[in-house]
């Protein structure tokens, strides 16, 4: 039974697996149950089954799929926004943690808005951008970058400074040492840095396609409500979930192939 | 039989030079404390070296000789300022910032952990410094070279991580040499190692030193590494540190084990021991052999 509370351990690949699954069955089933005991009507809580059915009907109904234009556009304002986010955002992170100076002008613009209520500036957002794509974008580039940049100026202070004391040694200017030294070395975790701007982006695209959308999934979710199919807002949620999931994973397969040295420490 | 011709008679002491390679003269340290006073942590200390020589540095830790090493080389990261007073001069010019004849190498090598050994190695000719003063085709036949004096031309294509702690202080040597520094400065390089694998370095080290004939500077606590690797054992002791003990061993190395046990090396041993707790260091000094 000790083995049950020690935190170094890995389990099998079957093992975790089966457990994963079986946790997710009991929600599955529990959902059933509830769902078919008639104490909350359908509105409330759709059954799994109809939730699937809605997946079916947004996924193919009349030779057109709602799913996957929805899902088109908010991946398309996902990466427009988490791509502004990166080229921005990194560079920035970069400069703070590198200079103390820097970091001092900076954070105090930065660090509060990540405690901060962002959803609330959207009403702010719509006053100046208007109701366009502009504003969508923004939104998730605000909501995200606020994330990503402290990490980041916190992936450059976590490098060893015995890498910059001996690159100094043999000759290296400080441009050097910030792009051969501290961002080489930082990247595995500015890597970190981005799955977590680009998961926030997710998070956000519901709030982001809330006003004035013709598209997305957030504006499909938006749209069920109005018309009360909660079916339908069930499935929106899921393929969300889904595809920020898929978003992850693959980030993270990707840090794990360009950063091999780093899970061999 | 002819009369062999009269040798003419050898100058006793080689006549004066006018600049040694490295040399620091009344260089006293001071820091600031956080009760506002100053601490002395190195008090007057005025050394020379000529090439080749291994300098040993010897002396407790904490007593301020790897602060003298790290002035020594113009290593100034934020915490080693320049010296409170004295001066130090690499090739009669004063040093006053990371100089390009003296290179360090640390306990903990700097390896760089996403850099192959082959790449650890050619690592200072990236930077624009090295860039201008090697070609690009030099300094590849020096990586080259250097691995294979190191002996670890085999692990080339392998990461820091999948080497032991003994090849990658090999690694961290190869990136110091290649450059072929006048002054080679090594702060505890071994201090991390076991037994057998430090006594392995310093054979190592002595022959490199006679391949690449330079002034290495060489820190520790070691007594028996003292006696074993150097020329010279300047025993560095007090509060602030001095130098209270200078010698030459002219036995040449790598000495045996054996030689560590003759009445000569036992002498200098307990002479060396009785100096530093005399000094009060008791505890902080490595004697074992």
């Amino acid at each position: 039974m000790t083995d049950f509370w020690n935190p170094y351990r890995t389990l099998e690949p079957a093992q975790q697996r089966l457990l994963g699954l079986g946790s997710v069955l009991v929600v599955l089933l529990a959902w059933t149950a509830l769902s078919a005991s008639g104490l909350l009507s359908k509105n409330q809580l759709p059954s799994p089954w109809a939730v699937a059915q809605a997946l079916a009907y947004l996924g193919w109904y009349e030779g057109h799929s709602q799913l996957a234009w929805a899902t088109l556009w908010s991946v398309g304002r996902v990466a427009t926004a988490s791509a502004l986010v990166i080229v921005i955002g990194i560079p920035l992170g970069v400069l703070m943690g590198s200079s103390p100076r820097i970091n001092a002008v900076v954070s105090p613009l930065i660090d509060p808005f990540r405690s901060a209520p962002v959803a609330a500036l959207l009403p702010i957002m719509v006053m100046w951008f208007g109701i366009g794509e502009f504003m969508k974008i923004a939104f998730l580039f605000v909501g995200s970058i606020v994330y990503l940049t402290p990490l980041v100026r916190d992936a450059i202070r976590a490098v060893p400074e015995g890498y910059l004391v001996s690159a100094q040694d043999i000759g290296a200017t400080s441009w050097e040492c910030i792009r051969k030294v501290l961002v080489p070395l930082a990247m595995p975790r500015i890597m970190d840095a981005i799955i977590v701007g680009v998961s926030v982006s997710w998070t956000y695209i519901t709030v982001a396609e809330y006003v004035n959308a013709q598209e997305g999934l957030g504006q499909l979710i938006a749209n069920a409500r109005r018309l009360s199919a909660t079916d339908q807002v069930f499935a929106g949620i899921i393929v969300i979930m889904a595809v920020a999931l898929l978003t992850y994973q693959g980030l993270m397969a990707l840090k794990r192939a360009l950063y091999k040295w780093e899970t061999k420490e | 039989m002819s009369a062999l011709p009269p040798v003419a008679p050898v100058p006793s002491a080689a006549p004066a030079k006018t600049k040694p390679l490295l040399a620091a003269t009344d260089v006293v340290q001071e820091y600031a404390r956080a009760d506002g006073g100053t601490l002395r942590v190195l008090d007057r200390v005025s050394l020379s070296f000529e090439a080749p020589s291994i300098n040993m540095l010897l002396g407790a830790s904490g007593c301020g000789k790897s602060t003298l090493l790290r002035m020594l080389g113009g290593v100034r990261p934020w915490n080693v300022k320049t010296p409170t007073s004295g001066r130090i001069e690499i090739g009669g010019e004063p040093c006053t910032g990371p100089h390009p004849d003296a290179v360090m190498v640390f306990q903990h090598y700097a390896n760089r952990p996403d850099l192959t050994v082959w790449q650890n190695v050619m690592y200072p000719f990236t930077f624009s410094e090295w860039k201008r003063r090697v070609t690009d085709k030099d300094a590849k036949e020096r990586v080259d070279q250097m691995l294979q004096e190191v002996g670890l031309a085999d692990k080339r294509d392998q990461y820091p991580s999948q080497l032991s702690g003994g090849q990658n202080q090999r690694v961290a040597l190869a990136r110091a040499l290649v450059l072929r520094p006048k002054v080679l400065l090594m702060d505890e390089p071994f201090g991390a190692l076991d037994a057998q694998t430090r006594a392995n370095m310093q054979t190592l080290l002595c022959k490199l030193h006679a391949a690449h004939p330079c002034v290495v500077v060489f820190v520790t606590h070691d007594v028996t590494e003292a006696l074993l690797v150097g020329d010279r054992v300047i025993v560095l002791a007090g509060q602030p540190a001095q130098v209270i003990e200078d010698f030459h061993i002219p036995l040449r190395q790598p000495r045996s084990a054996d030689w560590l046990m003759s009445a000569e090396a036992r002498q200098l041993h307990e002479q060396i021991v009785g100096h530093l707790r005399a000094s009060g260091a008791n505890g902080n000094l490595r004697v074992s052999v």
